[in-house]
C-alpha cells in the first residue's frame, strides 16, 4: 500500500467515524420520540433478526437487480432508436419523460391488476425509477465526442456505424457509467416501493410493519441495510467505470443538436402539439388493450368529461387548482436549492479533492436512506411548515447533481489543464475557465433529470407529512375510488414536469448560446 | 435453488393430492377444484386469520374450492382488482364501498366481519381523550383521507370541529408519544397495540361506543359474481365462517398459525396475540352468536346508512346482499 493509499483509507475511515457519531448524538438528541434510534440499537436489532433481514434482502435485491437491468436496457434500446433515427429524438424523449413522471400511487394498483400476485409490479417500479436516469446522460454522452474525431471517421471513408460505434460508444461510456452509478440506488428504492402494492415479503413489506408497530429500532435497521445496499451498488457501478474509462478525455466541446431550420417557436409548438397527441394516443390504447377498467383506470375522455362537461366539472378544476399552487410554491424553491446545493459542493470537491472522502459517503447516505424513512424524521427537525417539504426536496436533487457535476468537471480537457498549470493559473481560475464551462452540459443534464425527481419528492412528502397538495389529493382520492381526479392530477403533474423540463432545456440552449455557441452547432 | 423448491412443492402437492385422491375414494379424483382469489385489505397478520384456518383446514377444499390469498398493502386497494375480477371477494369497509359504488363500481356487501367498527380515538393517560367533547382544543394526528370520518364523529356528538386542529400524520405512533399531537385516529387493534407493546399506556376511545356504526372489514362482489357464481360464492363464505368460527374457539392456535405461515412477514407473537384478543369483541357480538358469524339485519343496516349519509354517501340498503349468508347458515 502506497502512503497515498493508506493516507485516503484513512480519511475515509474519519468520515465514517464523523458519520456514526453524529447519528449518535443525533439519537440522543430526540430519545424517547420514538423517531430515530442509534447505531446500538441498530446493530443490536440486527444481530437478533439477521435471518429475517437476509431474507427480506435477497427478495428485494433479486426484484431490484431484475429492475436494473430491464430498466437500463430499456434506456439503451430507446437511446439506440434516436441515435438510428434523429427525427424520433423529441418525441422518444417526451413520451419517455412521462412515464416517467407517472407517480406511484397510480401505477402501483394498475400494475397489480395486470400482474397479478408476484414480484411484477416491484421490477416493473425498479426498472420505471431507473430507465430515465440512464436514458438522459446516455443521450447526452453520445454527442459528447468532438467533432475532429467525426472528421477523422469522414476522412478515412468510415461509414456512420463505425462512427457511431468507434466514436459515439465511447464517448457515451463514462455518461452511461454516471447514469447507472445512480440508477443502482434508484433500482433499490423502486423495489422497495413496489412491495407497498401487496407483496409477501420483502424490505418493504418489513419496513411498514415497522412503522406501524412504532418499532422504530427495526425501522431504522431496516433504513440503514437498504442505504448500505444502495451505496455497496453505487460502489461497485463506480469501481467498474474506473476500470472501463480510458483516461482522461481529450478535448471537450461536442457536436450538438440539429439546427432548428425555420421559426424556432414555431416547430416548438408544433413538436409539443404531436407529442401530446402521441401520448394521448398511448394512454388510450395502451388502457383498452389490457382492457383496463374504467372505474379506476380512466380515459382521456373520462377527464374530459370530469373537468369540463360534467355538472361539478368548475368545483373539480377549483380542487386541482388549489391543490397544484399548493404543491408548486414547494417544489420550485427546494429544487433550485438542491441543485445549486449539488453544483457548489462538486465545485467544492474539485478544490478541496480531500474533503471527498468525507463528503460523498454523507451524501451518499442522505440520499439512500428511503424518503419514507427519513421524512417523518426531517418534518420533525424542521416542522410541517414548508421548510420540511423544501429540504426534502432539496434532498432528492441535489444527489443526482453532485454526481453529474463531479462527472462533468472531469471532462475538462486535460491539455487545457495542464497548460493552465504550465502557466500556474490557480486552481479558481482552472475552475472558472475550464472546468466549469466543461460542467455545464453534465449540469443541464442534470437540471433536467432531477425535475420529474423533485415532483416525485414533493408529492411523497405531501403525502407522508403535510398533508396538503397534489401528494396528498391523490393518496386520498386513491382510498376514496376518486379515480377521476386521481387521473387528473396524475395528468397535472406530468404535464407540470413535461414543462419544467422544457423550461430548463429552453434555459441550457440561451446559457449555450452565450458561452458555448460551438454545443448549439449543426 | 428457487427453482429447485418450487419443483419440489408442486411434486408433494401431486403426492399429497394422490394420497388425498386415494383416501376420500372416488369422490377426490372427480371432485374438480376452482381456484378463485380473496383480497384482503391489508399485509398478512392476524387481522385475517379466520381465512388461513380455512386454507389450513381444508375448509375450502372440502367445498371443491382452493383460494388464493392475495395480501394487502398501503398501495394496494382492494376495489380494483374486485372489479376486474382478479379476486372473486375482496375485504373492504361499508365507506369505501359506499364510495366505490357511488364511482360506478357495481358492489354488493356480502358479508360483515366486523360487526362494531374498530375507529378509535388514542391518547395519553395524562391528557385523555375519554368522550368526544375532549377532542375539542386538541391536536389530532390523522391521514387526511380520515378527514371525513372526524367529522361524523364531531356532527354526532355536538362537537366544533373548528376547536380541533388537525395535523396530518401518517398510520405511525411516534407523533403522539413524541408530543407533536395530543390523540391520534386510528384503529384500536393497531397503533394502541403498538404502544401497548412498546410499553406505553394509552387511552383508547372506540367510535363506535358514540355513535359511530359502520361495518368493517366487510366482504365484497360484483353484481355480476351474486348472479354468476353463486356457488364460489357460498363456498367461499362457509370457509370464511367455520374458519373464525375456530379462531374464536383458540385464539393461541390462530395466532401461531399465522406466524409459522408468515415467517417472513416480520410478525411477533406479542403484537399478534393482543391484536387476536382485540379484534373478537368487534367481530362477534349478540347478533352473531344467534345468527352465525358475518350477519346483519335491516336494523344494523338502517344505523349504517344513517352515519354513512352523514359521511356524504347516500347509500339504499340494496347495497348489502345477505342471500349467500342465509345459504351459508340456512
Amino acid at each position: 500500500m502506497t502512503a497515498q493509499a493508506r493516507h485516503d483509507l484513512a480519511r475515509q475511515a474519519l468520515g465514517v467515524l464523523a458519520v456514526l457519531l453524529l447519528w449518535h448524538l443525533a439519537a440522543q438528541a430526540v430519545l424517547g420520540s420514538y423517531m430515530l434510534s442509534g447505531p446500538v440499537a441498530v446493530a443490536t436489532y440486527l444481530a437478533e433478526h439477521h435471518a429475517l433481514i437476509g431474507r427480506a434482502l435477497w427478495v428485494t435485491v433479486q426484484n431490484a437487480g431484475w429492475g436494473f437491468l430491464a430498466g437500463n436496457l430499456a434506456a439503451i434500446l430507446l437511446v439506440l432508436v434516436v441515435a438510428l433515427l434523429p427525427r424520433m429524438r423529441v418525441i422518444v424523449a417526451a413520451i419517455a419523460l412521462v412515464v416517467f413522471c407517472l407517480p406511484l400511487v397510480a401505477t402501483g394498483p394498475v400494475l397489480r391488476v395486470l400482474y397479478g400476485p408476484g414480484p411484477g409490479p416491484q421490477i416493473t417500479l425498479a426498472a420505471l425509477s431507473v430507465y430515465y436516469t440512464t436514458f438522459i446522460p446516455l443521450l447526452v454522452g453520445l454527442r459528447a465526442a468532438p467533432a475532429s474525431w467525426f472528421d477523422l471517421m469522414r476522412l478515412y471513408g468510415r461509414g456512420a456505424w463505425t462512427t457511431f460505434v468507434q466514436v459515439r460508444l465511447m464517448a457515451a461510456l463514462p455518461y452511461l457509467m454516471a447514469g447507472l452509478q445512480i440508477a443502482a440506488p434508484a433500482a433499490f428504492l423502486g423495489a422497495m416501493v413496489g412491495e407497498f402494492t401487496g407483496a409477501e415479503r420483502g424490505m418493504g413489506v418489513l419496513s411498514i410493519r415497522a412503522m406501524r408497530a412504532l418499532d422504530v429500532d427495526a425501522t431504522w435497521a431496516i433504513a440503514l441495510v437498504a442505504a448500505a445496499v444502495s451505496m455497496l451498488a453505487y460502489g461497485a457501478v463506480g469501481a467498474l467505470a474506473r476500470r472501463l474509462s480510458h483516461g482522461r478525455p481529450d478535448i471537450l466541446m461536442a457536436t450538438a443538436p440539429e439546427r432548428a431550420r425555420g421559426n424556432a417557436m414555431l416547430r416548438g409548438a408544433g413538436l409539443a402539439g404531436v407529442t401530446l397527441l402521441v401520448v394521448l394516443a398511448l394512454w388510450w390504447v395502451a388502457m383498452e388493450a389490457f382492457d383496463l377498467s374504467r372505474f379506476f383506470a380512466k380515459r382521456p375522455d373520462d377527464l374530459w368529461r370530469f373537468l369540463v362537461t360534467a355538472p361539478g366539472a368548475e368545483g373539480n378544476r377549483a380542487a386541482l387548482w388549489a391543490a397544484s399552487s399548493q404543491t408548486l410554491v414547494q417544489v420550485v424553491p427546494g429544487y433550485l436549492a438542491g441543485l445549486a446545493l449539488g453544483a457548489v459542493l462538486a465545485m467544492v470537491l474539485v478544490l478541496v479533492p480531500w474533503l471527498a472522502g468525507a463528503v460523498l459517503p454523507l451524501a451518499i447516505a442522505l440520499r439512500s436512506v428511503p424518503i419514507v424513512t427519513t421524512a417523518p424524521l426531517i418534518v420533525l427537525a424542521l416542522g410541517r411548515g414548508s421548510a420540511g417539504t423544501i429540504t426534502i426536496v432539496a434532498v432528492m436533487t441535489f444527489f443526482p447533481a453532485l454526481v453529474a457535476c463531479i462527472q462533468g468537471l472531469r471532462q475538462a480537457p486535460g491539455q487545457a489543464l495542464d497548460m493552465m498549470r504550465i502557466y500556474a493559473t490557480s486552481p479558481l481560475m482552472r475552475l472558472w475557465h475550464a472546468q466549469i464551462p466543461a460542467m455545464l452540459p453534465a449540469f443541464f443534464a442534470a437540471a433536467r433529470m432531477s425535475v420529474p425527481a423533485a415532483v416525485l419528492a414533493v408529492t411523497v412528502a405531501e403525502w407522508l407529512a403535510t398533508g396538503r397538495g397534489l401528494g396528498a389529493l391523490m393518496a386520498m382520492t386513491a382510498s376514496t375510488s376518486n379515480y377521476n381526479m386521481l387521473w387528473a392530477a396524475i395528468v397535472v403533474v406530468a404535464a407540470g414536469s413535461c414543462l419544467g423540463y422544457a423550461l430548463v432545456a429552453w434555459l441550457e440552449r440561451a446559457v449555450f448560446s452565450r458561452v458555448a455557441p460551438e454545443q448549439l452547432r449543426g | 435453488m428457487t427453482r429447485f423448491d418450487i419443483s419440489r412443492r408442486h411434486l408433494m402437492q401431486m403426492g399429497l393430492g394422490g394420497v388425498g385422491a386415494m383416501a376420500l375414494g372416488a369422490r377426490g379424483v372427480m371432485a374438480q377444484e376452482t381456484s378463485v382469489a380473496l383480497q384482503l385489505s391489508w399485509l398478512h397478520s392476524v387481522q385475517f386469520a379466520g381465512s388461513y384456518i380455512a386454507d389450513e383446514r381444508g375448509f375450502w377444499a372440502d367445498r371443491g374450492l382452493s383460494v388464493r390469498l392475495d395480501a394487502g398493502g398501503p398501495n394496494a386497494p382492494v376495489e380494483p382488482p374486485v372489479v376486474t375480477g382478479n379476486a372473486l371477494v375482496g375485504i373492504s369497509a361499508a365507506d369505501y364501498t359506499a364510495s366505490a359504488v357511488q364511482e360506478g363500481a357495481p358492489f354488493r356487501i356480502i358479508g360483515v366481519a366486523m360487526q362494531n367498527n374498530p375507529f378509535a380515538i388514542a391518547s395519553l393517560p395524562d391528557n385523555p381523550v375519554n368522550e368526544p367533547k375532549d377532542m375539542e382544543g386538541k391536536r389530532i394526528g390523522m391521514p387526511l383521507a380520515n378527514m371525513p370520518v372526524l367529522q361524523t364523529l364531531a356532527t354526532l356528538n355536538d362537537v366544533d370541529i373548528d376547536r380541533i386542529e388537525v395535523i396530518p400524520t401518517q398510520y405511525d405512533a411516534a407523533p403522539l408519544v413524541a408530543g407533536q399531537v395530543d390523540c391520534l385516529l386510528c384503529w384500536s387493534t393497531d397503533l394502541p397495540i403498538a404502544m401497548y407493546v412498546q410499553g406505553i399506556d394509552s387511552v383508547t376511545m372506540l367510535m363506535a361506543d358514540f355513535g359511530y356504526t359502520l361495518h368493517s372489514q366487510t366482504y365484497i362482489a360484483t353484481e355480476d359474481s351474486l348472479a354468476n357464481r353463486r356457488a364460489d360464492l357460498v363456498a367461499l363464505m362457509a370457509g370464511e365462517v367455520m374458519g373464525w368460527e375456530e379462531y374464536r374457539r383458540d385464539l393461541d392456535a390462530a395466532t401461531d398459525l399465522t406466524l409459522a405461515r408468515f415467517p417472513d412477514a416480520g410478525l411477533d407473537r406479542p403484537t399478534q396475540i393482543e391484536q387476536a384478543r382485540r379484534q373478537v369483541p368487534l367481530m362477534f357480538s349478540d347478533l352473531t352468536d344467534a345468527n352465525g358469524f358475518g350477519w346483519w339485519t335491516d336494523d344494523t343496516v338502517a344505523r349504517n346508512i344513517e352515519t354513512l349519509a352523514l359521511l356524504g354517501m347516500p347509500v339504499d340498503a340494496a347495497l348489502w346482499d345477505r342471500s349467500i349468508l342465509e345459504e351459508v347458515h340456512g
